[in-house]
This record gives structure tokens, C-alpha cells and sequence, in this order.
């Protein structure tokens, strides 16, 4: 058998036993956001290297990679996609099938279905694109889901051991069903109440636990322009919302401003750009205490 | 005197009737050697090719039409199947499936539109450039650079393939981003791009339209690779972020899809689950197809075993007219040596040393001959293959 059958079959891992290995010989996992890579360290632990390669202050829904980042991504052991229209440089670039995984792939009957976008191309007919919302590990129970598959995915290519892999999805399971109970009890009955995102990042989250947000398309961590605000308070008049939620922290003058319109603000960042959120569950939780604070 | 030296006198002076002799006796020996090995190499490469891919995913219908399309890539047209058979192996966890798209072709080479697996899978290297990393990169094969004198850094042009398309599907120029190792396979004569570039070909895929005009191609601003095409469309920088696909992937078509089994276990499952005579696809075992292709070409080898046969009894019947003959002609001489006082003994000694020095030194020219075709067999054979597709 050849090497590069042996590798195809093999999905490209290394076997278990590199497990403890010096870091350079160890596989290497590839996570199209910050959520998949925080799902993945809780999971691999020190058996694998947890790479998510685009840059901070850049949108992984957007990143375009340069030819060297495709080489060291397709060169990964393993690559873990969100599916649900998430980061759509994944249809612009060759990727080793074999080795790619999409940790949403279970889900697609619980996907939220945003928009439909018609268009044309040229002197073409119009035609039409669903939209999805791609956020879908903010809801606990999803991401739970996906840590699932995640851990499916390992086993199958021996990147990690299969007892330590069960008991890290067994604490990673209970973390997030402690935490999605919190804040079911945290946000009871919240969904009397009016919320606006700069963002549409929340879908599944609301979905979840019963809240009413509304969407703006505002730049993450920008000031936001005066067109933008008078559009916020329009928005903030017609729907009688009072919690502005932020998915990273803007200027003082954007608080003080929103502040002005009588919402309080509220910075819950979604967990997919490149930033020191910390684990899954303090910043999920975090958020979600300073978010019952301002519903109360 | 020395037999063997009177001999060797002998032959330098009739050099001219020694050296047609030679070769002849040394032709009658290579022809069969080098045509058994020919032959046999020829087998061995057309069976090695369907033995190293164990299964072959397809719309059912003609399973050589299905096995020339995927592992030869020829002008063959199966019916295409959808990426959901593909979605489907990989979830049955069985092994693993390559998609291998063949419906176009570009300066009468076919593009192979696949996706990265298929290298692994082939163990191909890249001799030029890089693998193929975005939409649009072609990676080409050996023969293709060769015949078409391109390489790293130029671009090919898909060749339309209906001249009444009028669905604005224009032709897509693809830049060449890396030369594939020569492997005397059918891959040497092939174009890959990812299987979404083949979308793209197809109109599946698309973007903003960015396509290159006959007035740009006036005008200088574009360079042509095929004089026959004026409008194609180009992937940029510029416009690779507008590209995209409509509808499901699971829907989308692939011409054939290799299949690579865990093991004897999931073949043997795998195989079982597409036993259904209606169903619209079928697996096959293309080792076993070819291998019926084979048998049946090679009933001719039997057939040219026996003129080989006839014609060497024939050229050696020549040549022992010859010999006699020669005797005949050399009554005199030898009449001469027995009146100095030679034997019958040395004149026989002669004369067999004569027809030895003859067939020694063509055994040698035929063995020389044979060794140059054997270790040549793969390539010469690899390119008489290729000509054929």
C-alpha cells in the first residue's frame, strides 16, 4: 500500500501514540473559528495542536487565505468546519476531503433560515440564495452537538485517545448543560423584552432561549456612523428595545451615544473571531450575566 | 591452428554475407523477446491501473464506458452521478469516496476535475509549482507539458464543449499552477482542477462576470491561449469572493466517483448495497473490467504467437539454406584443406565454429536488443497507451 493510500485511509492521522509527543510532531488541527477551537482544545487537550488561522480584527466569515495558509491547512491532520454557510472561503479553496469534518453536519434540521438574497449575474436571469445563520454554537445544546462530532472525528482518526477524549466530552457536555440551564433561568421571561445586535450573530441563542432580537449591520468594534445611530434610534423607537448588544467592544463615544437613546449596552462577543475569550463557558457566561443585568 | 581463429578469418573476409547472416539469426531472436515483453508490459500496465483502483462509483449503464472515463480519462461520457453517492460513502464510514469529474477537456487533454484525496490516493508529486490551492488552478500532467509547451505560469482555456450553449456559460481560462511528476499512467495526460473548478466550467459555480472580450484580446489587454475562443471567463483576485455555487452540493454532478475501501470487509458491504439491478447506480470492481478488456485484446497475442513461430521456422530454414549453400560453395575450399592433410574431424570443427561465432554474435546483438526494450517497456509502452486516449 502506498504512502498516500495510507494516509487517504488514515484521514491523514497520526496514530494515538504520537499522543505526548514533542509539539512539533504533533497532529495538527485546523478550526475555521474561535468557538471550534475552544471546543477542540477542551477536547484534545495536549494531544494535538489547536490552529485557528486567521488573524485577529479579521472576520472568519470573510477571510480570504493566502496561498501559504491554504498549504499549512491542507497540510493539517484534521479540519473542522462549521457548516451552515459559515466562512465561504471554504468553496474557493481545495481542501483534502479526507480530512475535513463538519461539525454541523447532524444539525441541519435545526438550521435557521435568515434570508433570501435575489440577484443576477450579468444579462443572466435573477435568481435567489437561501441565507443561514452560521452562529449556531451559541445555542449550548448545538455546541454540544458539535463537540460531539468533533470528538467522533478524532477517534476515528486516533488523534487522541478514546477513553480521554470520552471523559473530556463528558465534563465539556456537563459544563454546557449547567451553563444552558444558568441561563435559561437567568433570562426567563426576557423575551418580553426588546433587544437589538449590531450584528445578526445571535439567531440560535434567541431561538433557545426565548428572546426577541433584532438585527443591525453595523461593523464589529467600529464607531458607529451617525447614519448608523439615527438607524438605531428609528429601530430602537419602532420596537421599544432598551438592551443594545455589542459583539466586541466599541469606542467609549458608542456607548455614551447608544446610552443616549436610552438602550443599555452590553458587549457579548459570539466566539468567532480571533481574540483571548477564554473557554467557551466563562465567555458565554459572562455575557450572559451582564445581559440578564441589563434586562433587569 | 586454431579452429576457432580460421573461422574468424573466414567470417572478416566474407564480412558482408557474415554480417547479413548475424542480423537476420539476431532478428529471428529479438522479435519474439521484445514483442513477448512488449506485450506482457502492455498487460501488466492496463491491468496495474484498474488493480490500483478497487472500486468505481457510477451511473449504471456500459461499466467500460464508466472505467475509461474515470481511470483513462477518455472521450467515454457516462451518465453523471450526484455528489450525494459521495456524501453518502463518506457517512457510511466504509472508505473513502473520490469524486473524479471528466466531462470537459482543454487542447485535447481532459480536464479531471477531483479533489485533493486523489493525489494522496495516486501518490502524485509535484515535479513544477504547487498543488492546487484556489478555484481556478489547473495542475497539469507530464505529457501535457510537454505537448503543449506550457507550464507554470501560463493558463489553458476550457474548450467549449456545445456551440449552441446558450446559457451564457463561458468558456473558463485556468491558470497552470503546477507540472505533475511523470508517472507513464493516464494521469500524465491529464489537467486537474478542483472538482468546484469543473462546476465553475459547468455553470453551476459563478461570479460576477469578469469575461475577457474579443475587443480585449484587439485591444492587448488579454492574452489568448486559444485563437478558436474570444470570450472566456477569468478567476482574479478581483472577483474570487463573488464566486459561488447555487443550490445543494449533494445535487451536483461528478462523472464517476472512486472508491477506496477500509478494507475486504466494507468492499464486500459496499459492494452489496448497490446489487440492485434498478437502482440508478452501480459499483464495479474495475480490475475485473479491465481485466475482460484485456483478455479480450490479448486473444490477438495468441494469434501472433503462431505467425511469430511460422515466420522464425521460415527465416531459420533461410538460414540453414544459407549455411548449406555456403558449404556447397565452399566444396573446393574445403577439398583443399583435406588434400594439405586436414581431417574430416577439423574440417567439421571448422565449420562448426563458424555457424557457433555466427550465432554467438547474434545471440548477443538479440540479448542487447531485448535489454534496451526491457527496461524501456514501461515508458514506450506508457506513451503507446497514451495515444490511444
Amino acid at each position: 500500500m502506498g504512502v498516500g493510500l495510507k494516509r487517504l485511509l488514515m484521514g491523514g492521522a497520526v496514530a494515538a501514540m504520537a499522543t505526548g509527543a514533542l509539539a512539533q510532531d504533533r497532529p495538527q488541527i485546523i478550526v475555521v473559528n474561535q468557538a471550534l477551537e475552544l471546543m477542540a482544545e477542551a477536547l484534545v487537550g495536549e494531544a494535538a495542536d489547536v490552529v485557528f488561522p486567521v488573524p485577529e480584527g479579521v472576520d472568519p466569515s470573510f477571510w480570504r487565505p493566502s496561498i501559504s495558509d491554504i498549504s499549512e491547512i491542507q497540510g493539517a491532520d484534521l479540519i473542522l468546519l462549521n457548516g451552515a454557510g459559515f466562512a465561504t472561503w471554504i468553496d474557493r479553496v481545495t481542501l483534502p476531503r479526507a480530512r475535513v469534518v463538519n461539525t454541523s453536519a447532524a444539525l441541519e434540521d435545526q438550521f435557521i433560515v435568515t434570508q433570501s438574497i435575489t440577484h443576477s449575474h450579468g444579462e443572466g436571469e435573477e435568481h435567489s440564495h437561501e441565507g443561514l445563520a452560521s452562529y449556531l454554537w451559541l445555542d449550548p445544546t448545538l455546541a454540544v452537538a458539535q463537540a460531539d462530532a468533533i470528538a467522533a472525528a478524532l477517534v476515528l482518526r486516533g488523534i487522541a485517545e478514546a477513553e480521554d477524549l470520552e471523559t473530556a466530552l463528558d465534563a465539556f457536555t456537563a459544563d454546557l448543560t449547567a451553563l444552558d440551564a444558568q441561563t435559561a433561568t437567568a433570562l426567563e421571561g426576557a423575551g418580553d423584552v426588546q433587544i437589538i445586535a449590531t450584528h445578526p450573530r445571535y439567531e440560535y441563542f434567541a431561538r433557545r432561549y426565548g428572546l426577541n432580537i433584532a438585527s443591525l449591520e453595523w461593523d464589529a468594534g467600529a464607531m458607529p456612523t451617525d447614519a448608523e445611530l439615527d438607524g438605531l434610534a428609528a429601530m430602537a423607537a419602532d420596537t421599544g428595545a432598551t438592551v443594545l448588544i455589542w459583539e466586541a467592544t466599541p469606542p467609549a463615544e458608542a456607548f455614551a451615544a447608544t446610552e443616549g437613546l436610552g438602550l443599555a449596552n452590553v458587549v457579548f462577543d459570539p466566539l468567532a473571531f480571533n481574540s483571548d475569550a477564554g473557554s467557551y463557558v466563562d465567555a458565554v457566561g459572562r455575557a450572559v450575566d451582564d445581559l440578564a443585568n441589563a434586562l433587569n | 591452428m586454431n579452429a576457432l581463429y580460421l573461422a574468424y578469418a573466414y567470417l572478416r573476409y566474407n564480412w558482408a554475407r557474415s554480417l547479413v547472416l548475424v542480423l537476420v539469426a539476431a532478428l529471428i531472436m529479438f522479435v519474439p523477446v521484445a514483442t513477448q515483453t512488449l506485450l506482457s508490459t502492455s498487460e501488466r500496465a492496463l491491468v496495474a491501473r484498474g488493480e490500483a483502483t478497487p472500486l468505481l462509483l457510477g451511473a449504471r449503464g456500459s461499466q467500460l464506458d464508466l472505467t475509461m472515463a474515470a481511470l483513462y480519462f477518455g472521450e467515454e461520457r457516462p451518465e453523471p452521478v450526484a455528489m450525494a453517492e459521495v456524501e453518502a460513502i463518506w457517512d457510511s464510514g466504509l472508505g473513502v469516496p473520490i469524486p473524479v469529474h471528466t466531462a470537459f477537456s482543454s487542447g485535447g487533454f481532459r480536464i479531471v476535475g477531483t479533489t485533493l484525496d486523489y493525489f494522496d490516493f495516486r501518490d502524485l508529486g509535484i515535479a513544477q509549482g504547487r498543488g492546487l490551492s484556489v478555484l481556478g488552478d489547473a495542475v497539469i500532467g507530464a505529457s501535457v507539458a510537454q505537448a503543449l509547451g506550457k507550464g507554470v505560469g501560463d493558463a489553458l482555456v476550457s474548450s467549449p464543449e456545445n456551440l449552441f450553449d446558450l446559457d451564457g456559460v463561458y468558456p473558463l481560462e485556468m491558470p497552470i499552477v503546477g507540472v505533475l511528476a511523470p508517472t507513464n499512467t493516464p494521469d500524465d495526460e491529464a489537467i486537474f482542477v478542483d472538482i468546484k473548478t469543473a462546476w465553475v466550467i459547468q455553470g453551476i459555480g459563478h461570479g460576477h462576470e469578469d469575461v475577457v472580450t474579443a475587443n480585449d484580446v484587439a485591444n492587448g489587454t488579454a492574452a489568448l491561449a486559444n485563437a478558436a475562443v474570444v470570450q472566456y471567463q477569468r478567476i482574479t483576485e478581483d472577483n474570487i469572493d463573488s464566486f459561488h455555487f447555487h443550490g445543494s452540493q449533494d445535487g451536483f454532478p461528478t462523472s464517476a466517483v472512486v472508491v477506496v475501501p477500509n478494507d475486504t470487509r466494507a468492499a464486500t458491504i459496499l459492494k452489496g448495497r448497490y446489487l440492485d439491478g434498478n437502482g440508478p447506480t452501480q459499483l464495479i470492481e474495475p480490475a475485473g473490467v479491465i481485466q475482460g478488456l484485456v483478455d479480450r485484446i490479448f486473444r490477438i497475442k495468441a494469434l501472433l504467437d503462431v505467425v511469430t513461430t511460422i515466420i522464425a521456422i521460415a527465416a531459420l530454414a533461410a538460414i540453414g539454406l544459407a549455411v548449406f549453400l555456403s558449404y556447397r560453395l565452399r566444396a573446393k575450399e574445403i577439398a583443399t584443406a583435406v588434400k594439405l592433410g586436414a581431417r574430416k574431424g577439423m574440417v567439421l570443427r571448422l565449420l562448426s565454429a563458424e555457424t557457433i561465432t555466427l550465432l554467438l554474435l547474434s545471440a548477443l546483438l538479440a540479448g542487447l536488443g531485448a535489454m534496451v526494450v526491457s527496461r524501456n517497456a514501461e515508458a514506450w509502452v506508457g506513451w503507446l497507451l497514451a495515444l490511444g486516449t
